[in-house]
């Protein structure tokens, strides 16, 4: 047993140990202060028509509870999605596929290794939301226990089984990453979005939020005595604070049937991982895939032959830049799964088809959402294929190489965009062209320079998923490609932030390099 | 053509150092580099290779200093690291077109030259296969591909004989053998045999700083009258470890035939020919031993 909590121990350790866990930190501790509004913002994140509670103990407590059952279980999944491919991919799988350990020991290792980063986050929003208790004090008493009830009955159970899912999509889709986030993104929305309105309904509420939003929407009514069907909403929505009306939200008695489902919920990840753990690799991986594309490892018997050395031509010089863009924009291309491609096609032709405003809205964003693992790799693969040795030592590497990544992933994005562009251009809608490009631009380098800074490329993934998010719920400030209207200093603004982040990327490579 | 390296330091921290004041005037030929793990081998490499800068000292290729302008060097030198990795989805042929244009080369002949070298390196079977298919050995080959790809005038070579079978050996030995009539090849290894066969300077290295540097007859000449040879039963094996500088062990008949360095010798031992493993072990262990 020692051993079992040994691996999750080191396994935790060896997470959170990373520059890339500071910043995934320091990002929770911004979305934490985000989850209450400051008085002056001009955003809120749960209204129950026009009302938001007023900051007492129980407002504070089930919003950022709530805000944190969605959003680190959204967030967290992309995290720790990568546990057991870790495994495989730095070959300690492996080892531990030769010792004794049994299938369902080393999954429910994982889980809890998994559920205690993400519990890491959660304490951060925990402590957030205390703090600001005291920063926001409108003179209410300080009840600690309505904190912790909230957080233990809200997201705790929802970031287990979190947790779980993570290990059940790596166990059953092993290497197909992209499909495991786009399963996990379509479950997590069914079941966002299904309805509940009685006891036992909200017993099947996953999340564990909405018996909470519907006590809202009762003290609401009761205040206002509104019969009709009133409108709630969670999440960042733009609106002016002063349009609001204040209401005291006391918190809620959980029926003892929500008690009892929330640690159901937890018994049922149990009894999911059980099932799986016979269908677990267990580390067999390589060969299972290479079963199913009929590859094998090469292996010549033949060894070198005599190089003649003399009578090979002399190679031409050509310190020109293009050879290498061709060869970024080929990598590009080849990276990620064929269907990834049949996706990218449907969204292009999406872009030639559907009304435009529609296709620069949505459908831009998301297309460039499905290249996150192109991007997120174009500046973090020399490090984690080890081909830095080469890449680092290359002729020029800041002028040349950095800029070729650059360049072949801008005329990348660009050309996806191009059936868009051309109907824009069609429209002299020139603003609105250039929006796109330096979208790109921004885009691109933001992918570089996190890259750099956290040596990984998570970060830029799980950023550029809240970012996609934001703009598919149409979050102005958020729109980095010009798909909502927006005042005449957008494109300088767009353009002021490009530019920055471009250098940016050229800095951090060149401090990269000195320092390596 | 003269690599020189000036008073090289590398320093990680207050107390640690990779390299510590370390010199060397490099010509060409073949310069094995020998020491054990830790010796700072590696870290010299990297910065010869431009891939680390020195805390201080310098490196300068024909009066050209490389710490300061790298992309002199970087246009010179061909290297192979130790334990470096690919690009898994390319071939063999897209990674040395990759690799050749970071290198800034191409045009025309850049093709025929990576299909002489991938004919070379015999790796033309499977030259449109990705190459996170293939085995250690041909990974390596595929490194030794690259490192040839711009006819370098600095080759250097990091434990380069690793997943190579021992025919492939001797043909790489015979390869470097070629290349260091036009250029300098630097070789580091932990199997001394790959170095004495053809290597016309070594030097050896230790915790960061330099041992000895010379001819292999000069090396050699340091065990000379030292190296000896003399039968002892097994279980004396352990007390006769402690008094001595042991080189090798052989059973036989019953018996174990041992290889030492010793100042003192016995009646019984019989005094061998050194070789050059026998003087790199006493310069590297000689004061653990207290010879």
């Amino acid at each position: 047993m020692g051993g079992f909590f040994s691996i999750i121990k080191y396994d935790y350790l060896q997470r959170t140990r990373s520059y890339a866990f500071l910043l995934t930190l320091c990002a929770s501790l911004v979305i934490a202060y985000s989850f209450i509004p400051g008085p002056d913002a001009n955003y809120y994140t749960i209204r129950i028509a026009n009302h938001v509670g007023v900051y007492n103990s129980a407002w504070l407590a089930y919003v950022t509870a709530i805000m944190a059952s969605v959003f680190i279980s959204l967030l967290g999944f992309y995290l720790i999605n990568s546990n057991i491919k870790k495994d495989i991919d730095t070959g300690i799988g492996q080892i531990i596929g030769s010792t004794q350990i049994k299938n369902v020991y080393y999954l429910l290792a994982k889980t809890l290794s998994n559920f205690l980063l993400l519990g890491t986050l959660l304490g951060i929003v925990f402590l957030v939301s205390i703090l600001l208790f005291f920063v926001y004090n409108d003179g209410f008493d300080f009840e600690l226990i309505t904190f912790v009830k909230a957080y233990l009955l809200i997201p705790v159970p929802m970031l287990f089984l979190t947790s779980v899912l993570a290990v059940v999509f790596e166990v059953l889709l092993v290497r197909y990453s992209v499909l495991q986030n786009i399963g996990f993104f379509l479950l997590f929305s069914a079941l966002l979005t299904s309805g509940a309105f009685t006891e036992t309904q909200f017993a099947f509420d996953v999340f564990g939020t909405k018996i909470v939003m519907h006590e809202m929407e009762e003290s609401v009514r009761t205040l206002t005595g509104q019969q009709e069907e009133i409108d709630m909403s969670i999440g960042y929505v733009l609106s002016d604070s002063k349009d609001t009306n204040g209401f005291i939200f006391n918190g809620l008695d959980f029926p003892t049937s929500f008690i009892i489902s929330r640690v159901l919920w937890s018994v049922l990840g149990l009894i999911v991982l059980f099932l799986i753990a016979p269908f677990f690799h267990r580390f067999k991986v390589r060969q299972k895939l290479r079963t199913l594309s009929k590859k094998k490892t090469l292996s010549t018997s033949k060894g070198m032959n005599e190089l003649e050395l003399l009578s090979m031509p002399k190679p031409p010089t050509n310190y020109s830049i293009l050879p290498l863009i061709k060869m970024e924009f080929w990598m590009l291309i080849k990276q990620g799964s064929k269907w990834l491609w049949l996706l990218n096609i449907t969204g292009i032709i999406l872009l030639i088809m559907l009304p435009l405003k529609l296709s620069h809205q949505m459908i831009l964003p998301a297309l460039w959402f499905l290249q996150v693992g192109r991007l997120s790799s174009l500046s973090t693969k020399e490090i984690t294929n080890n081909a830095h040795y080469f890449a680092f030592t290359a002729y020029k590497p800041l002028s040349r190489l950095l800029l070729s990544q650059l360049v072949a992933a801008i005329i990348l994005l660009l050309l996806i965009a191009a059936p868009l562009i051309i109907r824009l251009g069609i429209q002299v809608e020139i603003e609105e062209i250039l929006s796109i490009i330096l979208g790109s631009i921004l885009i691109v380098s933001l992918a570089v320079v996190l890259g750099i800074a956290s040596k990984g490329k998570k970060l830029f993934e799980v950023l550029f998923f809240l970012i996609t998010y934001a703009n598919l719920n149409k979050i102005l400030i958020l729109d980095y490609f010009g798909g909502m209207p927006h005042n005449s200093y957008y494109l300088m603004n767009l353009l002021l932030l490009s530019i920055p982040l471009l250098l940016l990327s050229f800095i951090m490579r060149k401090k990269e390099l000195r320092n390596y | 053509m003269i690599l020189e390296i000036q008073g090289v330091s590398k320093r990680y921290n207050k107390n640690k150092y990779g390299l510590r004041d370390f010199s060397l005037k490099i010509e060409k030929g073949i310069l094995g580099l020998l020491g054990p793990n830790g010796a700072g081998k590696s870290t010299l490499l990297k910065m010869i290779a431009t891939l680390s800068k020195p805390t201080t000292g310098i490196i300068s290729l024909n009066k050209n200093n490389i710490v300061k302008d790298a992309d002199f060097m970087r246009r010179r030198i061909g290297f192979l690291p130790q334990d470096f990795g690919v690009y898994p989805n390319l071939n063999a042929y897209e990674f040395l077109e990759y690799l050749a244009a970071m290198k800034g080369i191409g045009g025309k002949g850049i093709r025929s030259r990576i299909t002489q070298l991938l004919e070379g390196v015999n790796l033309m079977e499977a030259a449109h296969r990705p190459i996170g298919s293939y085995s250690g050995g041909m990974k390596q080959r595929i490194g030794i591909a690259q490192a040839l790809l711009n006819k370098p005038k600095v080759l250097i070579f990091d434990e380069p004989t690793v997943g190579l079978d021992p025919e492939e050996r001797l043909r790489f030995r015979n390869l470097i053998t070629d290349l260091a009539n036009d250029c300098i090849v630097i070789l580091s290894s932990h199997i001394v045999s790959d170095i004495d066969s053809i290597a016309n300077k070594v030097a050896v290295m230790k915790e960061g700083g330099l041992l000895h540097y010379g001819s292999q007859a000069e090396i050699i000449e340091q065990v000379e009258g030292k190296v000896f040879e003399e039968m002892i039963a097994p279980e004396d094996l352990s007390a006769f470890k402690v008094d001595h500088l042991l080189v090798s062990t052989t059973r036989k008949e019953g018996q174990i035939l041992v290889r030492f360095i010793t100042e003192k010798p016995t009646r019984q031992c019989i005094e061998k020919t050194p070789s050059l493993e026998d003087a790199y072990l006493f310069l590297t262990q000689k004061s653990f031993k207290n010879i």
